[in-house]
């Protein structure tokens, strides 16, 4: 049992919790509060119950939980938000971090390893917490630039690298409505962004100035540009399908069959070139690091390499999501989800508990069977990075451009017959629309 | 802030933008910094695609001039010497010559531009639907198709003709020496 100290006196006790309230309440008028206006001056206030929202009556409400759900239900229904937390970055970075742990556990167990095991928390779920010990290793690191490394672009590259992943994951929608960016052009803009990819790769190995490092740059750039055309190819079949670029229209055409039912071959030389596209086993020759060190990232360090590891795995989650888009139907699944988590005349607290008026069955059901399915690409992604030796350069590029090309273009014929044929598309047997 | 000044903050925006960067790409020392600023500069021409309500040419601009042609300009210039091509000072009645022959030419382009139905105010009322792209599709497979027939074959003609031009034999015999 603790002991008091000597001094210790009841009233210099009170005086001292009077004190801290006072700080409290002083912060609090002073600074928060005017911080909070100036944030609702530039938010659209909605209208709740008929009234018009005013700072005022926003804080009251935040008090009464019966009515912050309308105010939050307004909120992520604006683009921001969209773009920030749920279909945008924060939630692709969430997916990111997982599969970069479970990429770590899965291998190890492949290969009858442990993997990550000390840095658990109160002895369960061995390693649980290796990803936050690492990100805070790369953090406190120091970035380590090479002697005669142009500065400007050897800094800007991998902030570049994240923003353009983030660009390609705000293009995918993950339920219907639930997309940053919901453009008419969506597929092609997904493959205009990615084009910036080897740009970034070369521009970032040349900045180094290191041997190492540019080697890797030039196998990154013939790479990329091999798989880009077999990539965009076989996209191009389920765009002949869906007669429509828009990703969710794409999703949404899919609602009654899979298009890799009718296109298997193109869901095949798709995921190929994803895996090309990505540096991964078997195709991580930029990166191969029993050749060149670490190909273009052996002059990276600390959270350099940290941001553009988190790129590459948001390039992962998008280019998964595109496939589950373009070949596995998207959201669409059977309902096993409730349109209601509890009965519509229940008190308010039990309101507040299930969600009324914020749950959506629907949407939730959607997001759960894209996300069920993303994971099982990504798995599939991570995989032969346990079973697959490294491919030649020179196989690689014959892959890249004699063959993937070619069998691309088989299953774009097989769409046109099925189309021309009349079972498929706008008045065929089969009714996709 | 109207829906009007949204468009028109952009538009200067990306103007500058653009400018700015084909600027430097033509002034830059360091060729890899004008290299950049010309793949900015197609970007910014992307954008004016965007404000024109045309994302599809927008996507294959990026498409086409970032993804490819910058990458192609970056990739030669990084295997230059770029101290051999600045050598030569800049001579200055070249200077002076070219300055002259860019103001008669902006002074021609805008007199072309004023004489045409541009300053008329009512030109700018015009409201004409968006051009869909599957309507462009279909007029290049029927109306122009035998053009684009020709135009692919000229394509493929320069596609294999390069590949002939590249083919090295000397190499080709080493490898099959060694498989």
């Amino acid at each position: 049992m603790a002991t008091l100290p000597e001094e210790f006196r009841f009233g210099n006790f009170l005086a001292s919790i009077i004190w801290i309230v006072l700080i409290i309440v002083v912060i609090l008028t002073l600074v928060v509060l005017p911080l909070i206006f100036v944030v609702l001056f530039y938010l659209p206030l909605p209208p709740v119950n008929g009234e018009v929202l005013t700072p005022y009556l926003f804080l009251s409400m935040i008090v009464d939980p019966s009515r912050t759900l309308p105010i939050i239900k307004f909120y992520i229904h604006q683009t921001p938000f969209r773009v920030i937390v749920f279909p945008g970055f924060v939630f692709a970075a969430i997916v990111a971090a997982a599969t970069i742990f479970v990429e770590r556990k899965f291998l190890a167990k492949m290969q009858l390893r442990v993997g990550p095991l000390y840095a658990g928390v109160w002895g369960v779920g061995e390693g649980i917490l290796q990803l936050a010990a690492d990100g805070l290793k790369v953090i406190s690191k120091e970035i380590v630039v090479p002697s005669g490394a142009d500065r400007p672009i050897f800094w800007a590259t991998p902030v570049a690298y994240v923003a353009t992943a983030a660009a390609v994951v705000s293009l995918i929608p993950t339920a219907p409505g639930w997309v940053a960016s919901n453009t008419s052009v969506g597929l092609i803009a997904v493959f205009a962004i990615l084009g910036f990819f080897p740009l970034i790769a070369l521009l970032f190995s040349w900045a180094s100035n290191s041997k190492y490092p540019f080697i890797g740059g030039l196998r990154a750039l013939h790479q990329m540009i091999a798989f880009e055309i077999p990539f965009i190819l076989s996209a191009l079949s389920v765009v002949i399908l869906a007669g429509s670029l828009n990703l969710t229209q794409i999703a949404q055409t899919q609602h009654a069959f899979w298009f890799i039912i009718f296109l298997p071959v193109s869901a095949f030389v798709f995921f190929i070139s994803s895996l090309a596209e990505l540096e991964r086993v078997p195709f991580d020759l930029p990166e191969a690091e029993s050749e060149i060190v670490a190909g273009w990232l052996t002059e990276t360090s600390g959270m350099i390499y940290g941001l553009i590891q988190l790129g590459s795995y948001l390039k992962v989650y998008a280019l998964a999501a595109l496939f589950v888009i373009l070949f596995l139907g998207g959201w669409h699944g059977p309902q096993i989800f409730p349109p209601q988590l509890g009965p519509t005349n229940a008190p308010t607290i039990e309101k507040m508990v299930t969600l009324q008026g914020f749950y959506n069955g629907e949407t939730v059901n959607a997001v759960f069977w894209f996300l069920v399915k993303t994971v099982i690409v990504i798995m599939l992604m991570l995989l032969p990075r346990g079973i697959s030796p490294r491919i030649r350069i020179d196989i690689l590029l014959h892959t890249g451009w004699y063959k993937l090309i070619v069998l691309a273009f088989v299953n774009m014929f097989v769409a046109l017959a099925l189309i021309y044929a009349g079972v498929l598309g706008p008045g065929g047997s089969i009714s996709i629309h | 802030m109207g829906p009007h000044i949204m468009p028109d903050a952009l538009f200067i925006g990306i103007a500058i933008m653009t400018v700015g960067s084909a600027i430097v790409a033509l002034e830059s020392r360091e060729l890899v910094y004008g290299a950049i600023a010309l793949a900015i500069s197609m970007l910014g021409i992307a954008g004016f695609f965007l404000l024109l309500d045309s994302p599809f040419v927008a996507m294959f601009q990026i498409t086409v001039y970032v993804g490819a042609v910058a990458v192609l300009v970056i990739f030669t210039v990084m295997l230059v010497r770029t101290q051999a091509l600045f050598s030569i000072k800049e001579d200055r009645k070249r200077k002076v010559a070219g300055i002259i022959l860019l103001l008669v030419f902006m002074g021609g382009i805008g007199a072309v531009l004023l004489s045409s139905g541009l300053s008329n105010p009512g030109f700018t009322k015009f409201n004409y639907p968006a051009i869909e792209v599957a309507s462009i599709g279909k007029e290049m497979v029927t109306y122009y198709g035998p053009v684009l027939v020709l135009l692919g074959l000229t394509l493929a003609a320069s596609v294999v003709g390069a590949l002939a031009l590249a083919r090295r034999e000397d190499i080709e015999q080493q490898n099959e020496r060694a498989d």
